[in-house]
């Protein structure tokens, strides 16, 4: 009976029966082909987490090469065969696990996997929904995503090895098998894997759009979401408005490869034959790729963004500050990032003056991001903060996307750009304020959202064991690229022994690739955690971190349909944390604004004439009582 | 119990030790061994030792990780016991933050100093010493943030860590504090925004300032090709459909600028005169780039390019100001553009005009033996066009 | 027993899975307009123009898409009215039209190729691009021949009228989409076409 203390509005005759119905699912269409959203959820959860432990081993392969250029790893030949010879991996080896490596960890570990995480998941019960909108287009959207990653891991099994042209798949690169051993079959399935991937994509985005737009609960007004749901509605405009434009440009390269065509391809001699393409532009590409690519990284960090807002205003027990802005600023960053894509494309040879346009567009998306930064820092100012491993890892990303983001600043100018593009310099900005910071946002959100998925409780110590080993691993790791790319050290070499300026940077590559296996290692604190709190973690209460959002009120056994009965009506916004004359230091959005008159304030009313002239009754009685005493 | 869970801890970092140094010595061995042999054998063997080592110790620092979290679980246990309130988390995290925050400062300090003398030297170019500026203004600005947002940010973490006696002050928004900042970001934005945007079309928009000196470089997998132009000054046309083993480049012999253009090894570049980069590719994208000179251009086949620029400073100049006797300048490939990516270096010169002029006399022709001899066989399967007559009659 | 009717309920709530089709709709759109723009970027960037006068072909499976949005029309017009038989026979002039609409398009490329020597593998990837609007399309209008067929069958299945309705909906929205869309690229390749 305690899940339904939460409700107030007394929907008396439910819950005996609810388990009546329960209809006996089989194992294969609960777990499986599950049309439940947070099965659903758990699923992608999952396979993320498998994506970003692969993802993970091919960098730490990368960087040993990088370390070592001139040791020998007979382990390496054992390991992975024709693709390290004589115990060094290939160059061309080494290229593919960097192009294997940025596609997993962009796309399918902080695409789909924090996306179709924490969407399935939180979409639903917070807005107070029964389930997705369509269900079955739900379910289809992770087969799809997985057989897209079956498909990616597959290209390790081919003669010549996966794409190798870097995640940017740049034309003619990719366009002519000819032109490197992964432009072969590997670029083939790489294609198709990611013809799957987009698929799932707008599968998944189309139902998180129209779930939040027609589903919401009694009372759930746009301005009363929390700030994760709007983030992740946003994040699925974006996903809708750029993915087709990305599928436009591999359609076009599938033709260029298979068909012959020309669109990308022109005045081409490789190896001494001339080629028979004539007309083409690959600067077209690379247009159509980052008008999909700029949104891409605002895609990935947005619902990180939500998230850590989230986290942080519940652990500091405090509402965030400038609800608003946050959402003012999360629409700006949508709507901007689809004018930005140039800054990609400076010294493409593109129109200067187009340049400069981009330059001015690029600049003025630092605005929003950093009014987001101070209303973080505002929201911890006199809080209350308790230490989660959630709230830590929030606060990490928020410190990463400060560090990378400033460093945008630079890129964004397209004069310094000119020495900084395609430098060590894009490495670290880009690992930080999107690698890390999102990888981090994610992460807050398992820690979080543990006990509402498994409704067991994560073991808090391993927790800070974690972050601190990863936080620290992270910035050992990224910081020093930064003064590489300075020194004028390109990215995508396979080693830096040619160059004789650039062997002085040696001794820091070898640190780096340390601290990447150290964070690495402290990624098994992480997987033995979340393995085994499934299994015998602490059972999870109904709202462990006393926490205002709607998920909080669904008991802990998970049941299709969410709630028993009714589904709550939501009063208030998501943040009324630490309010003045309040009981508790947290206010539920269930709890109507008539149960706790000593704490409303005139500005929960903004909107309400009715409450107001309430409210202000309320407030003179309460004043002549107090001249009568 | 406690008692003999400390015991076993002290056993086994007494073991770990002993193993540690032991492992150490077998590694050694194990590369010393291989560095003697590494020449002979073929197929290295793997060395399986050396892996077991490393995979125990990660399992003996897991396995350490474990004692700790069960010595401080029982810690805690007791101090419950005992009526206290048990190990307080949430301070030592605020503590650990703020240690974090001095050691990050004093680590950020640290790599700025050492990692940051490890950059590049002043730019060698007219145009680089805007962007140099340029960079200064940007990092000082952004240090300014990044300093003040990360102490901030970590400071408010140990201010504010969670105290049972206090609640949370309850502060929804303030309009006045957003505006202001929301505007000063754009004005710091719009400030550099129009300081960069000026600079950026002085350097690119360069079609008025006439380049003293035409220069092909031309990229394919994995080579720069370079090409000057001979005394007309003009660089002859060229079309990838003439690309042969003698013409690489596919210089189109029909012109009659073509004829006195120089094939070089070397990119000498007399100092203090306006050069005009023509960038090309032959297969695949590459990117020209001198970040001594702050150039960067990407070579796309088939969207010939150019960069202009001026170098100030010679190579004996740099050499003596960098104290590096062997210091060269260099163009590098920065475009992803194959396994050979990482190796397609060509040596720059900057050098005074008298040198350069001399250098220049002692260069040879594009059109060499061997593509002469092409040429006319060429022409003898062919009508005789006039071209090929004043190809013959300039030999 | 409350919460299975409620989500039952719940599940008969067919307008989000209507707006599920306007979004896609919308992610359909932004596909033709990429490629488009790709035209535009192209044709500009590079010089060339098209420089084909589009075949007649494509006059006539314009008049058929535009004639099967009709026929669609008529078909729901009557479902409405609970006119099944004249529903089952407009849907099934429906799907001849778009039938025949699929195979004026390939006989278009017929004449394309071989008649006005316009190849997919032009050097002028211009016309190249003329391929690829027609062929996408033709993907989604076998994409949009299946949900009707789907349609179709469930008239022969006595399915609830609300089911019939709803599958109706979804088959006209994506069918008159893509009638919009057909007639945006033709008129597209005619402003384009010199
Ligand atoms: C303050 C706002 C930002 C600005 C002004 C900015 C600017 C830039 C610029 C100009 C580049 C191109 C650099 C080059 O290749 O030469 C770049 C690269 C990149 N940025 Fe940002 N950025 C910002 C924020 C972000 C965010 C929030 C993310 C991700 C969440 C991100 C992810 C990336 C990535 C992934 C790349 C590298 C793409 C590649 O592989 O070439 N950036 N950024
Ligand atoms: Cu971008
Ligand atoms: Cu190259």
């Amino acid at each position: 009976m305690s899940t339904l203390a939460v409700h107030d509005h007394g929907v008396a005759h439910h819950d005996d029966h609810g388990h009546e119905h329960h209809h006996n699912q089989s194992f294969l269409s609960k777990y499986v082909f599950s049309m439940d959203h947070k099965m659903i959820a758990k699923q992608f959860l999952i396979t993320g987490i498998t994506m970003a432990v692969i993802a993970m081993i091919l960098s730490i392969l990368f960087r040993i090469q990088l370390a070592y250029p001139d040791k020998t790893f007979p382990l390496l030949t054992t390991l992975l065969g024709r693709f390290a010879p004589n115990g060094r991996i290939s160059a061309d080896f080494y290229l593919s696990l960097v192009t294997i490596h940025g596609t997993i960890m962009v796309f399918f570990v902080l695409t789909a996997g924090l996306s179709g995480t924490f969407a399935n998941l939180l979409i639903p019960l917070q807005i107070g929904a029964r389930d997705m909108a369509s269900p079955f287009m739900n379910m289809l959207s992770y087969w799809f995503f997985f057989m897209a990653s079956v498909v990616m891991l597959s290209s390790f099994l081919v003669q010549k090895g996966p794409a190798s042209g870097g995640w940017t798949i740049y034309p003619p690169l990719s366009a002519l098998p000819k032109a490197m051993p992964g432009s072969g079959e590997g670029m083939t399935l790489w294609l198709i894997s990611m013809v799957m991937f987009v698929a799932s994509s707008l599968m998944g985005g189309i139902n998180y759009v129209s779930t939040v737009l027609n589903m919401r609960t009694k009372g759930m007004d746009l301005w009363k979401m929390p700030l994760t749901i709007w983030a992740l509605f946003l994040t699925a405009i974006l996903g809708i408005l750029a993915f087709p434009v990305l599928v436009a440009g591999v359609v076009l390269l599938i033709f260029d490869r298979s068909f012959g065509t020309s669109f990308y391809l022109s005045d081409i001699v490789l190896n001494g034959v001339q080629q028979p393409y004539e007309g083409g532009s690959p600067i077209l590409f690379q247009h159509l790729f980052w008008f999909l690519g700029h949104p891409e990284v605002y895609i990935v960090i947005m619902p990180a963004m939500g998230i850590s807002s989230e986290v942080m205003s519940v652990n500091s027990r405090k509402p965030i500050f400038g609800y608003h802005a946050m959402v003012y600023s999360l629409i700006g960053i949508t709507v901007l990032s689809f004018i930005v894509w140039g800054h990609h494309m400076f010294v493409t040879g593109m129109n200067p003056f187009l340049g400069g346009v981009f330059m001015i567009t690029t600049l003025i998306i630092a605005v929003p991001s950093a009014v987001k930064t101070f209303n973080w820092l505002a929201t911890l100012w006199r809080g209350n903060i308790r230490f989660t491993p959630a709230m830590l890892f929030a606060i990490g990303m928020v410190s990463f996307f400060i560090s990378g983001g400033l460093t945008g600043i630079f890129l964004g100018n397209a004069a310094l750009d000119i020495n900084l593009h395609d430098t060590y310099f894009v490495v670290a900005h880009f690992h930080l304020v999107m690698g890390s910071a999102a990888i981090f946002g994610m992460l807050a959100g398992v820690y979080h959202w543990f006990p509402k998925m498994f409704g067991k409780m994560m073991d808090e110590k391993l927790g800070y064991l974690h972050f601190w080993l990863t936080f620290i691993g992270a910035y050992l790791v990224f910081f020093p690229m930064h003064f590489m790319g300075l020194d004028g050290v390109p990215r995508r070499y396979y080693a830096f022994t040619e160059f004789v300026s650039m062997q002085r940077w040696l001794t820091v590559n070898t640190f780096i690739t340390w601290a990447a296996i150290m964070a690495a290692c402290a990624q098994v604190a992480f997987l033995y955690n979340f393995i085994s709190s499934i299994f015998i973690g602490k059972k999870a209460t109904q709202n462990p971190w006393e926490s205002n959002t709607l998920e909080w009120t669904t008991p802990v056994e998970h049941l299709h349909g969410n709630w028993p009965g009714e589904i709550p009506t939501v009063y208030r916004w998501p943040y009324d944390y630490s309010k003045p004359g309040a009981e508790e230091d947290y206010i539920p959005q269930t709890v109507p604004f008539s149960q706790t008159m000593s704490s409303n304030q005139a500005h929960d009313f903004e909107d309400n004439p009715k409450g107001l002239e309430e409210l202000n009754k309320f407030n003179s009685t309460l004043k002549a009582n107090e001249q009568v005493k | 119990m406690g008692f003999r869970k400390f015991i076993n801890s002290k056993t086994l970092l007494s073991f770990i030790t002993a193993f540690m140094l032991l492992g150490t010595n077998l590694l050694m061995a194990q590369t010393e061994a291989a560095a003697t042999t590494g020449g002979q054998t073929d197929a290295p063997q793997v060395d399986w030792t050396g892996v077991a080592y490393y995979l125990l110790l990660f399992f003996l620092v897991c396995l350490g990780v474990a004692v700790i979290g069960k010595i401080l679980k029982i810690y805690d246990l007791t101090l419950k016991i005992q009526g206290k309130k048990g190990m307080k988390w949430n301070t030592v995290m605020a503590v650990v933050c703020l240690v974090f925050l001095i050691a990050g400062l004093y680590g950020a300090y640290w790599s700025f100093t050492v990692q940051g003398s490890m950059t590049l030297p002043e730019a060698a170019s007219v145009h680089g010493v805007k962007i140099d500026e340029m960079f200064t203004v940007t990092t000082v600005l952004t240090m300014i943030v990044f300093f003040i947002t990360q102490i901030l940010l970590f400071g408010f973490l140990f201010q504010y860590r969670h105290s049972d006696k206090r609640r949370a002050h309850f502060l929804p928004h303030n309009n006045t504090i957003e505006k202001i900042w929301t505007i000063a970001p754009a004005i710091v934005l719009t400030v550099l925004v129009v300081f960069g945007f000026f600079t950026w079309q002085t350097i690119m928009n360069t079609t008025d300032t006439k380049g003293d000196i035409n220069i092909d470089i031309t990229g394919h997998q994995f080579a720069w090709e370079l090409r000057y132009p001979g005394k007309d000054g003009v660089l002859g046309p060229k079309d990838f459909r003439m690309v042969s083993a003698a013409n690489k480049l596919g210089v189109n012999f029909k012109k009659r600028s073509s004829f006195d253009d120089l094939q070089v090894d070397t990119m000498y570049l007399p100092v203090n005169k306006s050069i005009r980069l023509n960038i090309q590719a032959l297969d695949v994208i590459h990117s020209v780039y001198m970040p001594h000179f702050r150039v960067q251009l990407n070579a796309v086949p088939g969207l010939p390019t150019f960069f202009k620029f001026t170098p100030t400073i010679t190579t004996a100049q740099m050499r003596t100001q960098l104290d590096d006797p062997k210091f060269e300048y260099l163009v590098y490939c920065n475009k992803i553009c194959g396994g050979g990516h990482y190796n397609m270096q060509k040596v720059v010169r900057v050098v005074t005009e008298a040198e350069y002029q001399a250098w220049l006399s002692r260069q040879k022709p594009y059109l060499n033996d061997a593509l002469r001899k092409e040429l006319h066989f060429a022409a003898a399967d062919q009508p005789k066009t006039e071209s090929q007559n004043r190809l013959a009659l300039n030999n | 027993m409350m919460a299975q009717i409620q989500k039952d309920n719940d599940r008969l709530d067919l307008a989000p899975k209507k707006f599920n089709m306007w979004i896609f709709i919308f992610t359909s759109f932004m596909f033709f307009a990429a490629l488009t723009s790709g035209f535009i970027v192209y044709s500009g960037g590079k010089g060339h123009g098209l420089n084909v006068i589009m075949p007649d072909a494509f006059k006539y499976s314009t008049a058929v898409i535009i004639i099967s949005s009709i026929t669609l029309l008529l078909a729901s017009k009557a479902a409405k009215q609970l006119q099944f038989a004249k529903q089952r026979m407009f849907l099934w002039l429906t799907f001849v039209l778009g039938v025949a609409f699929f195979a004026i398009q390939v006989y278009a490329w017929y004449v394309l190729t071989y008649k006005m020597n316009v190849y997919l593998t032009d050097p002028n990837a211009s016309r190249s691009f003329v391929y690829i609007f027609t062929g996408m399309h033709l993907l989604h209008i076998i994409a949009a021949i299946l949900l009707l067929l789907n349609t179709l069958a469930g008239t022969y299945k006595n399915i609830p009228q609300v089911r019939n309705l709803f599958k109706m909906e979804m088959t006209s929205i994506f069918w008159h989409f893509l009638g919009i869309i057909w007639i945006y690229l033709y008129v597209f390749l005619l402003l384009n076409q010199n």
